[in-house]
């Protein structure tokens, strides 16, 4: 009687098992995908990124095509240009960091970046928000994205905002990779460069 | 500054920027080339170099 009981569970088993990498699997596949919309703001990188001085960041490039402004959607398509290496050699000389985030995100990481290399207290979302000039809710959505890539991790236990940044992230010097200068122009056309 | 002064030489240009070490918020305009304002005031511009 024992032995078709067991049997039956490894079978269960076996079926969660398939279902649950299954679902990894769609999960990964939709990661993979661009709307239509987003597969325009990585054309438009792309040309952008043959400029000889462009290093133009995801935001501007979904200003520029008419997407409408969304961590989700500026997420996803970050997400694609730090899985897609291949894409453009820019993004191999600057690090993908540099064309995901935003310039505020850039200052907001340098914020705990500076505080955490210096041995100094962790900054409280108040203070991040007074030394980089932004409002309380957007420090909070900066640091879901740094966290969203990996470059800050929660943890209470540092006192403040409660995220530790990265090791990866201390120690390199001068960090290139939170490099942003953003160029405007009359005619309205916006990009960065480095 | 090199973009500045050879590709849009002929553009009034803003520059939003910071410096690596800093959080704050930089902001340089340019005109035909020229450094027309600097926002703080306590900038500093270092014009040239190679």
């Amino acid at each position: 009687m024992l032995k078709p009981i067991v049997g039956r569970r490894l079978l269960l088993a076996a079926a969660c098992l398939v279902l649950l990498f299954a679902t990894i699997g769609q999960a990964a596949d939709r990661k993979d995908r661009l709307t239509d919309k987003e597969k325009r703001a990585i054309d438009y990188l792309v040309h952008d990124w043959d400029e000889d001085y462009s290093a133009t960041s995801v935001d501007l490039a979904m200003y520029a095509v008419g997407v409408k402004q969304s961590d989700e959607t500026r997420f996803h398509i970050g997400s694609y240009i730090k899985q897609h290496p291949e894409l453009h050699e820019v993004t191999r000389r600057w690090s993908w960091v540099t064309f995901v985030l935003t310039a505020d995100e850039k200052r907001i990481a340098r914020a705990l970046i500076n505080a955490q290399r210096d041995a100094k207290p962790a900054p409280s979302i108040a203070e991040i928000a007074k030394a980089v000039g932004a409002s309380d809710d957007r420090v909070k959505r900066a640091l879901s994205m740094l966290a969203h890539y990996e470059i800050i991790k929660a943890d209470p236990s540092v006192g403040g905002a409660g995220f530790r940044v990265e090791s990866r992230y201390l120690k390199w010097e001068p960090r290139l990779d939170f490099l942003f200068h953003t160029v405007t122009l009359a005619g309205g056309r916006k990009f960065n460069t480095n | 500054m090199l973009l500045v002064s050879s590709k849009l030489a002929d553009e009034k240009v803003i520059v939003d920027d910071s410096s690596p070490e800093s959080t704050a918020r930089i902001r340089v305009v340019f005109d035909k080339g020229k450094l027309v304002s600097v926002e703080p005031s306590s900038t500093i511009v270092f014009a040239g170099g190679g």
